[in-house]
C-alpha cells in the first residue's frame, strides 16, 4: 500500500528547521521554526509567535499575540501545518 | 488495514481504495469546523491525514487563504470528495 507512495507526515520531514505555520483548535495559530515532530503531530517550535483570535463586545475580530522561545504543541490540537512560503 | 480483497464484484470495494485512486487529483477536503480545502491531493494515510498542493481555503464559500503545501491532521476531516 505505502510502497513508493509518500505519506502525509513526510511533509514534516521537509519542513524541519524551516519556519512553519500551524493552525490550532480554538482559533489559534502559531508560526515558528520546526524542531521536532512525531506521528501524533506533537510539535516543538522555536521563536514561536502564537496568535489568538477572538471577537470583542462589538463583534469585531481582535487578535492577541504571545511569543515563546520554545513551545511544545500537543498533537491533538493541530488542525493544519503549512510550509513557510505560504505565510 | 486488511489486505484481503474479498470483492469479485467490481462495484463493491473498500473506501480506502477510493482514497488511493484520488491521489494526485483535484479534491475538496471539508473539516468538521466548516472549512473547505480545494487542491491537489498529494498523499493520504489510514488516519486520513492528508497533504495537498495548490490549496485554497474556503470558509462559508469565501476564499480566505491559499497554501502551496499543506498538511491536515486526519481527525479534523469530515469528508474528502473529488471534483
Amino acid at each position: 500500500m505505502s510502497d513508493s507512495k509518500s505519506e502525509p507526515l513526510d511533509l514534516f520531514k521537509v519542513l524541519l528547521d524551516e519556519k512553519v505555520h500551524v493552525k490550532l483548535r480554538g482559533a489559534r495559530e502559531i508560526t515558528g521554526r520546526l524542531h521536532a515532530y512525531d506521528s501524533h503531530c506533537n510539535i516543538v517550535l522555536s521563536d514561536a509567535v502564537e496568535t489568538i483570535y477572538d471577537t470583542d463586545a462589538n463583534d469585531q475580530l481582535i487578535s492577541t499575540q504571545k511569543k515563546s522561545e520554545v513551545i511544545f504543541v500537543r498533537g491533538d490540537s493541530v488542525i493544519l501545518v503549512s510550509s513557510p512560503n505560504d505565510v | 488495514m486488511s489486505t484481503e480483497t474479498t470483492t469479485t464484484s467490481t462495484e463493491i470495494s473498500a473506501p480506502s481504495r477510493f482514497l488511493n485512486e484520488i491521489t494526485a487529483t483535484s479534491v475538496i477536503v471539508k473539516l468538521y469546523s466548516g472549512e473547505e480545502y480545494h487542491g491537489i491531493l498529494e498523499s493520504i494515510d489510514g488516519y486520513m491525514n492528508v497533504t495537498m498542493e495548490d490549496t485554497k481555503e474556503y470558509v462559508h464559500g469565501k476564499l480566505i487563504k491559499t497554501y502551496n503545501d499543506v498538511f491536515i491532521r486526519g481527525n479534523n476531516v469530515l469528508y474528502i470528495s473529488n471534483v
